[in-house]
């Protein structure tokens, strides 16, 4: 087996990349004008957004795919991405007030994209409470399917309409001129983001690879 | 020999089925009907309703409401093929899978459009509400809201059976999936109640609704072909 | 019309319903399916019916996929130890509700109807009905459109002697109509032996006999049964 040592490599150069990214975030990135040091949360905050948007996105990739092909592995595909996202989007909840409290002066606000955030993340909670309610089988995966699809097609009319609905809300910072150090300091969170998603996604889906040839064993040996 | 008539025609049959069915046993439109009123009573002591405060709370009262009923009543939609194993007499006959969606789909929106248009009068009396023909748009946000709340609604009902949180199912995916239909629903009820405000231009249709109107029958349009496409997933044993 | 199943595995599951099963059958054959509980007689019948797919192979009816082609599922005809009917609506109202899936006329009801002695309760709620009024009823239902299938799922179920006689009576007339064929699932073998004329028995989903039958014997046929489902293979 090839992953092993790939699974490797990667846990590796997750350390290294997260050792630099904290380094740069609190070291090299200058000191916000506005906002204080506070604003240091904004580089995990946008790359664990991202990560989660990607997982949803997968999501419905596994979904599609496990409905065309009825392979186990694309199942476990989007399943293991639904988790990845419920994690990174519950990271994006907890740092997002974080930041809030100094800058808004309350934890939580009706903000559009925070809400669309805290929605999708209740749909996908959903999503894997259909997995892990359902009984055990083909069925279960079949309907988990039909959610990840119906789900990921629900993400922007979520967010169009949260637009529409708090448009006055609209608080997050608009787009400005980043620092060079600021730009790089983000593009190196994206990427040790990007690199650890990776390794997650390969870690879990060996696990459950794993899991499902340890249930077909135990299923034969019983026969 | 074998004329397999058309999935419209399919869909007719089936749906005239339900609705005779339910014409007799009034096991659906009954409950939900009284469930909303008991939601309005239930409303009314928690923020003490039928003051000034009508056109701010008045459409969020009115689509929960409506929304907690019509969770009652899509539990249902599969109940009489449940029975006596009917849904295998349909999937056996020469039915398209897609026709059992779309009967049980007109078959909720009838059913939801029903219970609206009787508890309204309710909802009038206890937010005294002046009666007039600015409440004639409220009709096509009652339909595109029900279409929208069954389309995704019929399709995860089929699901309910088979799951081990039965009746919890189907609230934890219709509700954090419906919100961007309720959003339109309540906004666009807020516009047409505003006209019942005394000294308000008395617009027919004011322009702010064309918005909310349209996203409802874009929820409505993309679920429901999306969940048409599905439903043969959802359906097989 | 010809019945195939092509190493047929279904599983739910971890449970094992079908692990290989072979299985062709001309038009005019008429199959028993008889096994143990869960030996998966059931399951094959459903699959037949395109109620479920098979987890691995195929199954086909008249060559399609008959979860795929209307035009197959309009030749088959399910009758099952369930009335399949709705109890909410009368006898007549029920055969005029599937009469229009498979596009029929009303005719059909009404001749349907006097067909299995219930012409005078055409307009009776099925809910009110005797367990024998009502399996004549599935019946009815199930015949409707003159199937060249019909698949038997257990139809004696629940029924006194003499309603069990009259309905395979009724059924036999169908059965030997020709052209059709037919797969009787049953725990009942004895009953059966008027119908088949080819006896398929499963255990732990798989084929352990498949042997053309004649006989109107039911002990011999229940004799037949005992053997392969005690004796290992």
């Amino acid at each position: 087996m090839i992953s092993l040592p790939m699974s490797r490599i990667l846990s590796i150069v997750v350390t290294l990349a997260m050792l630099v990214a904290v380094c740069a975030v609190f070291l090299y990135a200058p000191t916000e004008r506005q906002m204080g040091d506070v604003q240091r949360i904004f580089y995990f905050h946008v790359s664990a957004a991202l990560s989660a948007a990607t997982a949803y996105f997968l999501v419905f990739l596994g979904s599609v795919q496990y409905l065309r092909t009825r392979a186990d592995r694309w199942d476990r595909f989007a399943k293991v991405s639904a988790e990845l996202g419920i994690a990174f989007s519950a990271f994006v909840l907890f740092s997002g007030p974080l930041w809030a409290r100094p800058i808004w002066g309350v934890f939580w606000r009706w903000e559009p994209r925070l809400t669309t955030m805290l929605i999708t993340f209740t749909i996908y909670v959903a999503y894997l409470m259909v997995r892990s309610y359902g009984e055990p089988g083909e069925r279960t995966q079949r309907f988990a399917a039909v959610v990840g699809i119906v789900a990921f097609v629900n993400v922007p009319l979520v967010h169009y309409s949260i637009n529409m609905w708090a448009a006055d809300q609209q608080l997050h910072p608009p787009k400005v001129e980043l620092d060079p150090a600021m730009l790089y300091t983000k593009l190196i969170c994206y990427f040790t983001f990007a690199c650890l998603f990776t390794l997650l996604m390969r870690l879990r889906l060996q696990q459950e690879r794993q899991a499902a040839r340890l249930e077909a064993l135990s299923r034969r040996t019983q026969q | 020999m074998s004329a397999v008539p058309s999935t419209w025609a399919h869909t007719r049959i089936l749906l005239r089925k339900d609705l005779v069915a339910e014409w007799r046993t009034k096991e659906r439109l009954s409950p939900m009907v009284f469930f909303v009123l008991l939601v309005l009573l239930v409303f009314n002591f928690g923020f003490e309703l039928g003051g000034a405060a009508l056109w701010e709370i008045g459409p969020g009262v009115l689509w929960t409401s409506f929304v907690f009923a019509s969770l009652f009543g899509l539990q249902r939609t599969f109940a009489a093929e449940g029975a006596n194993d009917c849904l295998d007499g349909l999937l056996a006959a020469p039915v398209e899978r897609g026709a059992l969606y779309l009967a049980k789909m007109l078959g909720n929106v009838l059913f939801l459009l029903g219970v609206e248009l009787l508890t309204l009068p309710m909802f009038g009396l206890f937010f005294n509400l002046t009666p007039g023909l600015y409440l004639l748009p409220l009709f096509v946000v009652f339909l595109l809201g029900s279409a929208s709340v069954a389309s995704i609604g019929t399709l995860f009902a089929a699901m309910a059976g088979h799951s081990r949180l039965r009746e919890f199912l189907l609230p934890l995916l219709v509700l954090p999936m419906l919100i961007p239909a309720l959003i339109s629903c309540v906004a666009a009820t807020g516009v047409i109640l505003e006209g019942g405000i005394p000294g308000r231009g008395t617009e027919l249709w004011p322009a702010e609704l064309t918005v909310h109107v349209g996203m409802l029958g874009l929820f409505a349009v993309v679920f429901t072909t999306l969940a048409w496409m599905l439903f043969d997933f959802v359906i097989e044993e | 019309m010809e019945l195939r199943a092509e190493s047929v595995h279904k599983r739910f599951g971890t449970a094992v319903a079908l692990a290989g099963v072979d299985l062709t059958a001309a038009a005019d054959t008429h199959l028993l399916l008889a096994g143990a509980n869960g030996a998966g007689k059931t399951t094959l019948l459903r699959l037949f019916a395109g109620l479920t797919g098979p987890t691995e192979g195929r199954v086909m009816i008249g060559g399609q996929d008959p979860r795929r082609s209307t035009a197959q599922r309009w030749r088959l005809g399910l009758l099952s130890h369930q009335t399949l009917l709705y109890d909410d609506l009368t006898a007549a109202e029920n055969l005029r509700f599937f009469g229009g899936l498979y596009g029929l006329g009303v005719e059909t009801v009404s001749s349907a109807l006097v067909a299995v002695d219930l012409a005078d309760h055409a307009e009776a709620k099925v809910g009110g009905f005797s367990r024998g009024m009502k399996q004549r009823l599935a019946l009815a239902r199930a015949t409707l459109h003159t199937p060249e299938v019909l698949l038997l799922d257990e139809p004696f179920t629940g029924l006194d002697r003499r309603s069990a006689r009259t309905l395979s009576t009724r059924l036999l007339e169908r059965t030997r109509q020709p052209g059709v064929s037919s797969v009787l699932v049953t725990h009942n073998v004895e009953e059966a032996a008027q119908f088949v004329n080819r006896v398929i028995i499963l255990r732990g989903g798989r084929v352990v006999c498949d042997e053309p039958w004649s006989a109107r014997d039911g002990a011999l046929l229940q004799a037949l049964c005992d053997h392969h489902q005690e004796v290992p293979r």
